[in-house]
């Protein structure tokens, strides 16, 4: 578990990261390195070269814009924790953050990082899905704007060209009346889930379900939303009858993959399970913002 | 009656010596050890569970700047020998192999070859540069496949797959059984999970020109150096053969009359089981009869650098799995001495936890007689063991099989008894020694009393209670063989337990949290341990092999005053610093800073064939601390009544100060009578205490285990509200050290039932092989455990019993007897030890099965 050869490059600029992605053939970015030290350590990962943007402050930053909520490509999992624009303007991103890892990953690890990462199992792609995250490209060509739906592609695979750098995320500013939530059943503290959920919901002047996304992860080798489940909730009153039925569609539609921690009848079960407590927990979470 | 010593330190919870090292990262563990000129190793392993090597092409990777040498399974074959079984047992066939795999992988992980290079990192990079052509071979992935009518087969030798078969009766087992108003019988499965320390596996061959140290993390040094030096013996040297035809010819009769001595002293003991087994192994193998030979003849007759001195220093953690010698140590031994160059091999995380050694899967069928009112009257088990492909090193599964069958029915009054035992080789990594190897005779046991008491309607504790040896009714024997003596307390344990669990409370918290879909169990476990056992325990097992069992220790009076205790016991993880030290320091009446404890280096300690385990720490180790340093003390005052011209008898010790009883002015040093001895005329050697302790009474360590589960019926996780131990371990030498080490086994029984899983697919691929995989609790998932602490009263001096393994030998069944009370109501009954959410969805019927 050594990590084989590789040219190390630390960029000063994010013109001269961009050089680097551009003119080699192999490059990765490096940020918190959480999930790519330890694959080049196994030697699942051996990129010939990476490209460590640590020093790039100016790819530091959580900003509030007219729509959303724009996260560069160096803000830590623990500055987005602790940030109140997060908090405020980015519910379900705040509510999935306390899950990923440890604090002591989050401290080093990139809310961006995660993203173009990809894990099926990991909980910020799945929130980019439920929030219809904006996903900004960087190259030397010039700048790209990926719709969330768009971006993730297959386990560990996004639109992300080689020569591309994921310099930006955009979360779109959350609406009143709405709730967020985030519900997983992981073995262990910290440990990846085994499933998870970012649930959103929203309600209409009347008080019934406005709209709901409900966006899975450690279900196959991609977060998934399930549409089907989603538009049952239209229109309904908020309540344990409509999150239940919600959940059993949910069960019957998701058709999880099994593996040795948990089989794909007990994720399927478990996916039900979540929708019912986590609808409840991000309806009871309106009242809290309003 | 004691006799009465100025010291007071055992009994209370001193701080640990070694905590102030180790915790400013002040310890020497072998990862850390340098030395001038190291080059690195790393194994090329198969990705393979089971192939023919075809072909093996290192050209490329021997190009790459850095790397020294690769040696493949020929040439490591041409310098190195088998490993010779020691431990033959009849019924038992072990297969010769050698530490790289040759024109075969048995395994995913089976070494191919060693590289040797600057660094690790060059030597990885040369592994991904080596090629290999295999040929796959059908796979034996499990117990049904190796012992299907027409499976491959592993060893070609063997008969299929079946290694080793035994069969046992006590009483007679047809007439109880024919007696019995019913037979119960049940099939109950373990998992392979692993030890996993903290540290993994490693050794340091350093080489010098006067001799060759082999540093490990090894839990027994002396039994490391022996197998070495066999693994590496090449032909005798000439000048050594010669010296041993004339003038050694006293050394090699003395050698040739000391084993005639010890096995005629031991002829009674030993009866006719070794050579059965011998039989039974020369009959499947006759070149084992060779190569013990050669083997034999070249480590007395050779160069002593191929019997390396084996040094072992800070140990991070090993549970048995570093008692026993890898083919890695050997292949890297040889490494060193062909290349006369110090060479260092760190096993990392994911070879640990695929060829590290794994334990315990074993399936246990079970016949329970017994008569309605809950009299239990017989036992059948048949267990099926599967010990992988390579067995371990120096023994493995067949020698726990002979623990289980002894220890299989408790202490509970049982008229007759029969076990058939059977271990089948597999294509997965080794079966090794783990905390209470035997356990699984525990689990299957207790759980099986929870199956009985069911059928019966009759409560657990109450089935326990009825069946279980009283006090009134001690010493008595078990069925087969060893004494209870009086001390056996099981039955108390089993009582005290029951008064602080609160059942009926529990009962009525249990009827009102199902009303909110959480599912309470309680669970039970009684078990007792022969940590030493009495002294006809070892015998029962395998006999002769009480004779093995001494513990050597040596007391030394420094030139400095202080005294230092020399024990074959090998520290990794018990503290045996700061206990060795209590028990010494009580004796000696001195502070226990006055005393250090040394281990692990060959060359100062005596021959062990044991080290460090089987919980001997607290017993063996302890014990003889005590009866060394008394001796020691004896002489201590034998000179220092000379010295003050007083008599022996009226001298007592305060405080490190040898005195006349009542006159503490006039008083000498431990340093002044050590300057005494080291001037005086003639004298060289200071004052010393030694023993060959034989455990004296020995005895058992007996505890109950209750364990409340709370299960979220629509998920399946379990948390666990309370745990409790009621536990009697004899004198406690430090109570704080005592419960760290039922914490800890606790902690891994939980690890066992409800997380930790060594998987392998149907195919005999290894899919656990990083911690994201194989899932080790963390502090979050334990629950505080409660313990209470028994102390049956006793005369008897040093009355210490081991507490090493008993946490993880009682918690497996509490654990799953607490499941399965949890779930009764829905019908289910818990025949498998490992217990995750999906598992326990499916047996309460709320998802299908997978």
């Amino acid at each position: 578990m050594k990590m084989p050869t590789f040219t190390y490059h630390r960029p000063a600029t994010v013109a001269e990261a961009l050089a680097v992605l551009a003119s080699e053939d192999d490059a990765k970015i490096l940020a918190g390195g959480q999930s790519l030290i330890p694959l080049m350590a196994m030697r699942i990962g051996q990129p010939e070269h990476l490209v460590d943007i640590g020093r790039l402050d100016e790819l530091d930053y959580i900003e509030r814009r007219d729509d959303h909520i724009a996260v560069g490509a160096l803000t830590r999992h623990a500055a987005a924790e602790d940030s109140a624009l997060v908090q405020t303007g980015a519910p379900l991103l705040a509510a999935a953050l306390g899950h990923v890892g440890h604090r002591a990953i989050r401290t080093r690890g990139t809310v961006c990082g995660s993203l173009a990462h990809a894990d099926p199992a990991a909980e910020l792609p799945a929130v980019a899905l439920a929030t219809g995250a904006t996903f900004i490209a960087r190259s030397t060509a010039g700048e790209r704007e990926i719709p969330a739906a768009d971006f993730f592609q297959g386990y560990l695979d996004t639109a992300l060209e080689p020569n591309e750098m994921l310099a930006e995320v955009r979360f779109p500013l959350w609406p009143d009346r709405a709730g967020a939530a985030v519900v997983e059943l992981s073995r262990r503290h910290g440990d990846y889930a085994l499933v998870g959920l970012a649930a959103a919901i929203d309600l209409d002047d009347a008080g019934t379900i406005g709209g709901a996304a409900l966006a899975f992860f450690g279900v196959g080798s991609l977060a998934v939303r399930i549409a089907e489940a989603e538009e049952s909730l239209l229109d309904k009153t908020p309540g344990a009858e409509a999150f239940a039925a919600a959940g059993r569609i949910v069960t019957e539609t998701i058709d999880a993959v099994g593996d040795n921690h948990g089989s794909a009848a007990y994720r399927n079960h478990i996916a039900g399970v979540l929708t019912t407590r986590g609808l409840a927990e991000a309806f009871d979470s309106i009242g809290d913002r309003v | 009656m004691r006799e009465s010593l100025a010291g007071s330190f055992v009994g209370t919870s001193v701080k640990r010596v070694e905590d102030e090292r180790l915790l400013t990262g002040a310890g020497s563990y072998i990862g850390d050890l340098k030395v001038e000129g190291m080059a690195h190793a790393a194994f090329l392993r198969s990705p393979y569970a089971h192939a023919t090597i075809e072909r093996i092409n290192a050209a490329a990777a021997q190009r790459l700047p850095g790397v020294i040498d690769i040696i493949t399974g020929e040439e490591m074959q041409a310098i190195t020998n088998p490993f010779v079984p020691l431990g033959m047992i009849d019924g038992l066939y072990t297969p010769l192999f050698w530490p790289l795999a040759i024109d075969r992988v048995r395994m995913v992980g089976d070494p191919i070859a060693i590289v040797i290079a600057e660094s690790r990192y060059i030597a990885e990079d040369a592994i991904q540069l080596i090629e290999v052509d295999y040929e796959p071979l059908p796979t034996v992935a499990n117990m049904a496949e190796a012992t299907r009518a027409g499976a491959e087969q592993i060893w070609p030798r063997a008969d299929g797959n079946v290694m080793f078969r035994t069969e046992a009766d006590y009483g007679d087992v047809d007439a109880v059984f024919a007696s019995a108003d019913r037979v119960i019988s049940e099939t109950f499965e373990s998992h392979r999970h692993s030890n996993q320390p903290m540290e993994t596996r490693g050794s340091l061959a350093e080489v010098t020109p006067d001799e060759v140290i082999f540093h490990s993390a090894a839990q027994n040094s002396h039994g490391l150096r022996w197998v070495l030096a066999m693994a590496t013996s090449s032909e005798p040297v000439l000048d050594s053969v010669k010296e041993l035809a004339g003038p050694g010819r006293d050394k090699l009769k003395a050698f040739g009359a000391g084993a005639k001595a010890f096995i005629t002293e031991r002829k009674d003991d030993l009866g006719d089981a070794d050579n059965k087994g011998f039989i039974h192994q020369v009959r499947h193998d006759p070149t084992t009869l060779k190569h013990l030979g050669k083997v034999f003849m070249n480590v007395l007759a050779q160069d002593e650098r191929r019997r390396p001195r084996v040094v072992a220093d800070d140990i991070g953690g090993a549970f048995g799995v570093k008692g026993h010698p890898g083919r890695e140590d050997a292949a890297l031994l040889a490494a060193a001495l062909k290349l006369n160059r110090s060479i260092k091999w760190i096993e990392d995380r994911n070879e640990h936890l695929t060829v590290g050694g794994m334990a315990r899967e074993e399936t246990l069928s079970v016949q329970v007689a017994v008569n309605d009112d809950g009299e239990l009257l017989g036992l059948k088990v048949d267990m099926t063991m599967d010990q992988g492909a390579y067995p371990a090193v120096p023994f493995g599964a067949a020698t726990f099989a002979g623990i289980m069958r002894v220890m299989m029915p408790g202490t509970y009054r049982f008229k007759a008894y029969s076990m058939k035992a059977a271990a089948i080789a597999s294509n997965k990594a080794k079966y090794v020694a783990y905390r209470g190897p035997w356990a699984n005779e525990t689990w299957v046991r207790e759980r099986m009393l929870d199956v009985v008491a069911r059928e019966l309607g009759l409560s657990p504790t109450e089935l326990r209670l009825r069946n279980m040896y009283g006090v009134d009714e001690l010493p008595t024997k078990m069925l087969t063989g060893p004494t209870l003596d009086v001390r056996m307390s099981a039955k108390a344990t089993l009582e005290k337990a029951i008064e602080v669990a609160g059942i009926d409370d529990f009962r009525a918290a249990q009827a009102k949290a199902r009303e909110n879909g959480h599912l309470l169990g309680i669970g039970f476990s009684t078990y007792h341990e022969g940590a030493p056992g009495p002294p006809d325990y070892a015998d029962a097992i395998l006999p002769g092999s009480g004779a093995m069992m001494a513990e050597p220790l040596t007391t030394v009076l420094e030139a400095d005053g202080t005294v230092s205790v020399i024990t074959a016991q090998m520290p990794h993880g018990q503290s045996h610093e700061t206990t060795l030290a209590q028990v010494a320091a009580d004796q000696l009446g001195v502070a226990m800073d006055q005393v250090r404890v040394i281990f692990g280096d060959t060359a100062k300690t005596d021959f062990s064939l044991l080290g460090t385990g089987g919980s001997r720490g607290g017993p063996m180790g302890g014990g003889a601390t005590l009866f060394a340093a008394r001796g020691l003390r004896d002489r201590i005052l034998d000179e220092a009544a000379d010295m003050l011209e007083a008599n022996r008898g009226d001298l007592e010790i305060t405080d490190g100060a040898i005195h006349v009883a009542g006159v503490p002015s006039i008083s000498k040093s431990f340093a002044e009578v050590a300057e005494v001895v080291r001037t005086r005329p003639g004298s060289t050697e200071p004052l010393t205490g030694s023993v060959e302790y034989d455990g004296g009474p020995g005895g058992w360590v007996q505890a109950t285990h209750v364990a409340f589960v709370d299960i979220d019926i629509e998920t399946g996780f379990v948390t666990i509200p309370r745990y409790v131990v009621v536990e009697d371990c004899g004198e406690l030498i430090n109570p704080a050290i005592v419960e760290g080490q039922v914490r800890g086994g606790v902690a891994q029984g939980v690890g066992a039932v409800f997380y930790e899983k060594s998987a392998y697919d149907d195919d005999a691929n290894f899919q656990a092989g990083t911690f994201m995989d194989y899932l080790i609790p963390t502090a979050m998932e334990i629950p505080d455990i409660e313990i209470h602490h028994l102390e049956t009263p006793s005369d008897i001096e040093a009355n210490f019993r081991g507490v090493g393994e008993g946490g993880m030998i009682g918690s497996p069944a509490a654990l799953t007897n607490a499941v399965e009370d949890a779930l009764a109501h829905l019908g289910v009954r818990i025949t498998e030890q490992h217990l995750p959410p999906t598992r326990i969805l499916e047996l309460a019927g709320v998802i299908a099965p997978a």
